[in-house]
């Protein structure tokens, strides 16, 4: 048998879902763990920051980094990744885009401070803790902009056939070549071309289960999104929030499309659609408002509050 | 100046989240000074929950936790439900129910092999490049076989009933957008005998582990607390019923409905820890700090509501009792937990109900108001609080989740586990077993 490949797995701020679905390869793990040479997973081995920090530069050959960057200690994480790995891979969509945690950037830190820390129902009068803690950064910045990566694996979380395929290639020393396809290719429900009256909420009356969501109403973003989860919701009766992000070229803006898409499908007064809708930014840029058009002025925004 | 000694730990590893401990102890290190279990990230979802459609918490909430999203998706909905006063349809509450028994199975499965029990097979010395899951499935590969099929079966029984194993999607206020299929349920009742025998095993395998470090888990980190647990009439119960409180002498404090909450949760902003620290708020803090998850469940309730797991528990009860305040039994009631969340799954899918169609109301309405969602998550008791206006957008978000719960619990028995070490070297009397896979 070859050598085992060594490996690393770091972790931002996040969920460990995308992890999670990397175990949920089940018993194939019996056939990728022994080909793996694991040198740092917080979750499952016992090395330590120093660890890592102690590997010579470039000496491990792959690393998945999964979260984004909400602490100075993320950040520092992230840099030594890149330092220590060979190939980079921004796993899953929090370190390809910014992720659900990215719509804290909706807000200034203050105000998330103030619900966090300071006044809530169930305590009043708090600080922002600080002792032994890294500090927080004020804005989410997407992990592009830290480091580069040699691969984007998008989606909240990969599904495990995703990630089976990306490190059986890995391993093999073969590119990982991914379908391009948006959501709706794996969509087994019917579309007929009709355009939208008015958007219905999703707990709205009983869809029809055989015919488009999008075109009975319901708002879906199937069409604007990565197919890289092979229509996992749009066929269990549920509709497309777009946790896979654009379909490449992933830097595209993801929200920016699904509204286009969007007026294209339902000629409705703007007005009106936006009434309809309700909360735009958080449905059509829930996983990518970091690295948006919107997002960017954000950013912006912030960096010239430090000048 | 002082001469004082900091040990850091960074990271705490074997641990889904984010921690270090930090200790500080006296120059000749022969006394503690302080523990602080230091959480070293957050990332305000109850801001950015703040503003979104009532029904999109759901759907943005469980990722508040990968290894419980399912809780969290969960509690968000039943919030929505009682802001909204909506009661679902008794079917889609029996799927949701199979849903979050799936995750019990899965979670309490990756924990007991993959992050508990290297340190058993082992032994705690063994080198961390040998010290972890992986190792277990070199050196001991049946065992590591049954810790991946009972994962598998709770896991891909989350995506059948939820979409998606992590982060799924189907539950919405008034029920589920979709029902499980007859050919689903068979499937899946084909799978459950296996199931069973690999708990049957994983039961085996505690009980020998248990008994080998019975002198660690009598004496190590004991450390009295309150215990807060949901309670079916003092039937230990994940998805509904009041909430239990349990003094550390073994007494029922309190036992409440979900939105009465406020009067008994207190939160304590630490300097040291952006996760809060939760107590029993009449008791004021730090006395008041309760635990929550396996054991402190087990401690709140009288019984198991299933026959096989309530015999286990009577069996864990001869060993540690109740309370039990022994920080390393938390292991034992998860295994005790996995045996509930088993016969759970049979019954439910014994049930013709589960296949009903009738799973999803068509009138809901978004109203004001104000509601709260409660659950068990895997570690422990998990509780969302939204506020909608009349168009159902919503306008406050409270989250007190599982792990918060347990924050400060953790600390104290840190604290204990440090004296021990430190300032009665009592760690060198116990008696540790030969690591059952010596590498």
């Amino acid at each position: 048998m070859a050598d085992p490949v060594s490996i690393a797995m770091g972790q931002g701020s996040s969920c460990w879902g995308c992890f999670q679905s990397l175990v949920d390869i089940h018993l194939k793990l019996a056939d990728v763990l022994p080909l793996l040479d694991i040198k740092y997973w917080q979750a499952v081995a016992d090395f330590k920051l120093h660890h890592l920090e102690g590997y010579p530069d470039k000496s491990i050959v792959v690393g998945l980094y999964e979260g984004m960057a909400r602490t100075a200690e993320d950040v520092h994480l992230l840099k030594i990744m890149r330092d220590k790995c060979q190939v980079l891979i921004a796993f899953g969509s929090c370190s390809c885009f910014g992720g659900i945690p990215g719509m804290a950037n909706f807000y200034d830190i203050e105000e998330c401070y103030d619900v966090k820390f300071r006044n809530n129902k169930t305590f009043s009068g708090g600080e922002v803790p600080s002792e032994n803690l890294p500090s927080i950064e004020p804005v989410v910045v997407p992990n592009s902009d830290i480091v580069d990566f040699d691969i984007y694996l998008p989606g909240c979380p990969p599904t495990p056939k995703l990630i089976l395929t990306a490190v059986t290639a890995l391993l093999e020393g073969k590119p990982i070549d991914l379908p391009p396809h948006t959501v709706c290719h794996y969509c087994d429900r019917e579309k007929k071309e009709t355009p939208i009256e008015e958007i219905l909420r999703p707990f709205t009356g009983h869809a029809d289960p055989d015919r488009c969501l999008l075109e009975q109403g319901y708002i879906c973003m199937g069409s604007a999104t990565w197919g890289l989860c092979e229509g996992q919701c749009v066929n269990k009766g549920t509709t497309c929030r777009g946790c896979f992000g654009p379909p490449p070229p992933i830097t595209q803006d993801h929200g920016a499309a699904t509204i286009s898409m969007l007026g294209s499908y339902a000629p409705i007064d703007p007005e009106q659609m936006k009434d309809q809708v309700k909360d735009a930014i958080g449905m059509f840029w829930r996983f990518d408002y970091p690295t948006s058009h919107l997002g960017r002025i954000r950013i912006k925004r912030e960096e010239a509050k430090s000048r | 100046m002082s001469k004082d000694k900091t040990i850091r730990i960074d990271p705490v590893t074997r641990l889904e989240g984010h921690g270090s401990l930090t200790i500080k102890l006296s120059a000749d290190m022969k006394q503690v000074k302080d523990v602080q279990f230091n959480i070293n990230s957050t990332r305000f979802f109850e801001r950015f929950l703040t503003g979104r459609l009532m029904e999109e918490a759901p759907r943005i909430a469980p990722r508040i936790c990968g290894i419980c999203p399912i809780p969290h998706h969960l509690a968000s909905v039943k919030a929505v439900e009682a802001a909204w006063d909506v009661t679902p349809p008794p079917a889609a509450v029996k799927l949701r129910r199979l849903l979050i028994e799936a995750k019990q199975l899965s979670s309490h499965a990756i924990h007991f092999y993959a992050l508990a029990a290297p340190d058993f097979v082992f032994g705690p010395f063994a080198d961390p490049a040998v010290r972890n899951v992986a190792a277990v499935l070199k050196h001991l590969p049946d065992v590591a076989v049954q810790a991946i099929k009972l994962m598998e079966f709770g896991q891909e029984l989350c995506r059948t009933v939820g979409a998606k194993a992590v982060h799924p999607v189907t539950a919405i206020p008034g029920g589920m957008l979709s029902p499980l299929k007859e050919e689903e349920r068979d499937d899946w009742l084909n799978k459950v005998p296996e199931m069973l025998e690999n708990i049957n095993k994983t039961v085996d395998l505690a009980k020998t582990v248990v008994n080998l470090y019975l002198d660690v888990i009598t004496k190590v980190a004991v450390t009295p607390t309150y215990y807060i647990g949901l309670s079916n009439e003092g039937a230990l119960d994940i998805y509904d019923g009041t909430v239990r409180v349990q003094d550390p002498d073994g007494e029922i404090v309190a036992d409440f409905e979900p939105h009465e909450y406020t009067k008994y949760y207190g939160e304590h902003i630490p300097k040291h820890s952006y996760a809060t620290h939760i107590y029993y708020k009449p008791a004021g803090y730090p006395e008041g700090v309760w635990r929550a998850n396996t054991l402190a469940r087990c401690n709140v309730n009288e019984r198991m509501a299933t026959p096989l797991a309530d015999a286990a528990l009577k069996e864990m009860r001869e060993l540690v009792g109740r309370p039990s305040h022994h920080t390393f039994a938390f292991h034992y009631a998860r295994v005790v937990e996995m045996v509930q969340a088993a016969e759970w799954i049979k019954t439910l899918l014994e049930d013709p109900d589960i296949v009903s169609t009738d799973v999803k109301l068509s009138d809901v309405e978004p109203k004001a108001g104000e509601g709260v969602g409660i659950v068990e998550a895997p570690r422990g008791i998990l509780l969302h609080n939204y506020e909608s206006d009349e168009k159902g957008i919503l306008t406050k978000a409270n989250l007190v989740v599982a792990t918060n719960n347990n924050i400060a619990g953790i600390e104290k028995s840190l604290m204990t586990a440090a004296k021990q070490i430190f300032e009665q070297e009592a760690h060198k009397d116990l008696k540790l077993p030969d690591p059952l896979v010596k590498t």
